[in-house]
């Protein structure tokens, strides 16, 4: 199950939209997390996670939001834009609801 | 209760995990789908868990096993590894209050596997570690 994920990146200006979908785990995190590193030495100022096609994330897709928080900028703001019941129900259990943006 | 022993690499994870909510499929319970979603989160903590740690430089085997006690609709799943001894449930629980620029990466699986499931126990014995970890199929999801 190569294909389980799909993501594409797009950064203009500062502003990064990641869209997502599929089930986001162990096997592929791996993948988005190098391809977010180049964000690194970039100014960045937010980043759009759009979650809505996102079916599942596990701690390793977690830890890839962590990441945009503490590598990509400690000012920049992370929001997750429509994610389904079952993704907002795992940032909650890992208790990141508090510190990201979750739009409908 | 079904079994399935495969090499303990991340390439088989897919097939491990399926192996288990494939059987969690059969069963005539409601709500199912927000089970099966739980219980893959779940395994796949786990199992990554073993795939990363149980064994050093040669690959080992992981066994899955699951069973349903129609009885008291618990749903259990058994994983056991020849691997070097470990207890998962020893490791604290991420302080999840934390602001994520200070969060730790490591033990946020762990946690999770113990918020999901309604029992969780670990034993070591005759060289094997296993992790049992029971689901009632008419808690809350």
């Amino acid at each position: 199950m190569s294909d389980k994920l799909e993501y594409s990146i797009q950064e203009n200006q500062g502003k990064v939209e990641v869209s997502l979908s599929g089930y986001l785990d162990a096997t592929n995190a791996g993948d988005l997390l190098e391809e977010l590193k180049q964000l690194s030495d970039k100014e960045i100022e937010e980043i759009k996670f759009l979650v809505s096609e996102l079916e599942y994330i596990a701690s390793a897709g977690v830890r890839v939001i962590i990441f945009a928080k503490q590598k990509i900028g400690r000012d920049v703001s992370v929001t997750l834009v429509s994610p389904q019941e079952e993704v907002v129900d795992v940032i909650k259990m890992s208790g990141l609801d508090g510190f990201l943006n979750i739009e409908d | 209760m079904p079994k399935l022993k495969v090499p303990a690499v991340k390439k088989n994870l897919d097939k491990m995990i399926d192996f288990v909510t494939d059987g969690l499929n059969e069963l005539d319970i409601k709500e199912k789908d927000k089970y099966i979603s739980k219980i893959r989160l779940a395994c796949e903590e786990a199992l990554v868990n073993i795939i990363s740690y149980a064994y050093e430089e040669e690959i080992g085997q992981v066994e899955i096993a699951y069973s349903y006690n129609e009885a008291n609709n618990e749903f259990k799943i058994e994983l056991t590894d020849a691997g070097t001894a470990f207890n998962p449930l020893e490791k604290p629980d991420p302080d999840t209050s934390l602001p994520l620029e200070e969060r730790e990466i490591g033990g946020l699986g762990i946690f999770m596997i113990k918020k999901i499931m309604d029992k969780v126990s670990y034993k070591r014995e005759d060289g094997k570690n296993t992790l049992k970890m029971i689901k009632i199929l008419n808690s809350e999801a």
